[in-house]
């Protein structure tokens, strides 16, 4: 734990214990995404599957990089992630993507996708609301994985006739623009 | 007992909700487009406390795991629109709130809690 870094939170007015609350269920739901996510993933296939392949695989593995940037937090500020995966899964902040029964069915694999991003759009934005102006380093994350959220919601909306998205493609999968700057593991 | 007292209704000012617990029994209102309805105060999905819950639209969201459900009817949207229904342990997490007539006296509000 990062004694001072949690203490100057605490002086600015904000309930770490609530934040670490909310920080841990926000990592539990982007672990279990990526392994649903991985499901859906692999049932994406033929004529309509194809073409959504690529972008669930970005949000996957970006989900994933979510994760791995919030637990560094968590453990400064003072919390932890359960020992017990499965009450982890418990807590997890946003309901579990199933793949719907009939896995050929393109718009009940985007509505589970889309209805994911929404969920997490709402996570994001309420932590970035407590965290503003008081706890930097928090709320500079979680913009930066709401950027990224946003952008998932915006491209299966696209997929849904919802309207364009406005974006292209990641240079890479799972490239995560906006937060890979908080990787330490995998990228350099 | 029929109708309680909740609260003032400006309280609950349209867009926000209120939780309240009243002779131990959780409620949580909401005021949709000047409206305010009257719903258990607990999520049928875990269990837990509504309080905090936030209004998007007509839709109730849990502070805890973002379930939603419709003010207005007390049926959950999220994540029923998209839980497998070939699981029943799903569905069983899914199941409406009990919601509660709701009248405006005087400026207060007061919800028929015996009614569900």
């Amino acid at each position: 734990m990062g004694k001072v870094a949690r203490q100057v939170v605490e002086q600015a007015g904000v309930n770490v214990d609530v934040l670490l609350d909310k920080l841990v269920r926000a990592a539990g739901a982007e672990f279990t995404t990526f392994y649903y996510y991985t499901i859906l993933r692999v049932n994406s296939i033929g004529f309509e599957g194809e073409g959504l392949k690529e972008i669930i695989e970005d949000a996957r593995i970006e989900d994933r990089n979510h994760f791995e940037a919030l637990t560094p937090r968590i453990y400064e500020l003072g919390g932890a992630l359960p020992r017990d995966i499965r009450a982890f899964a418990d807590i997890a902040g946003c309901p579990d993507a199933y793949l719907p029964e009939n896995p050929q069915d393109s718009k009940a694999m985007l509505a589970v996708l889309v209805e994911a991003e929404r969920c997490a759009i709402r996570t994001y934005t309420e932590i970035c609301n407590m965290t503003f102006g008081k706890d930097h380093r928090t709320y500079d994350m979680a913009l930066a994985i709401l950027h990224e959220e946003v952008e998932h919601e915006a491209w299966f909306s696209e997929y849904l006739n919802e309207g364009p998205s406005g974006h292209f493609r990641r240079g890479a999968p799972g490239a995560s623009p906006y937060v890979r700057r908080f990787m330490t593991a995998d990228f350099s | 007992m029929g109708f309680r007292r909740i609260c003032r209704a400006e309280e609950v000012p349209p867009g926000r909700t209120k939780f309240a617990c009243i002779d131990g029994r959780p409620v949580i209102l909401a005021n949709y487009a000047g409206s305010v309805y009257a719903l258990n105060g607990i999520c049928n999905h875990q269990y837990k406390s509504l309080e905090g819950a936030h209004l998007w639209d007509h839709l109730l969201d849990c502070p805890w795991h973002h379930f939603q459900y419709d003010v207005r009817t007390g049926e959950n949207h999220f994540p029923k629109n998209v839980y497998p229904k070939d699981v029943p342990r799903l569905q069983e997490q899914v199941k409406p709130l009990d919601t509660y007539p709701v009248e405006i006296r005087e400026g207060e509000v007061w919800a028929n809690l015996d009614s569900a």
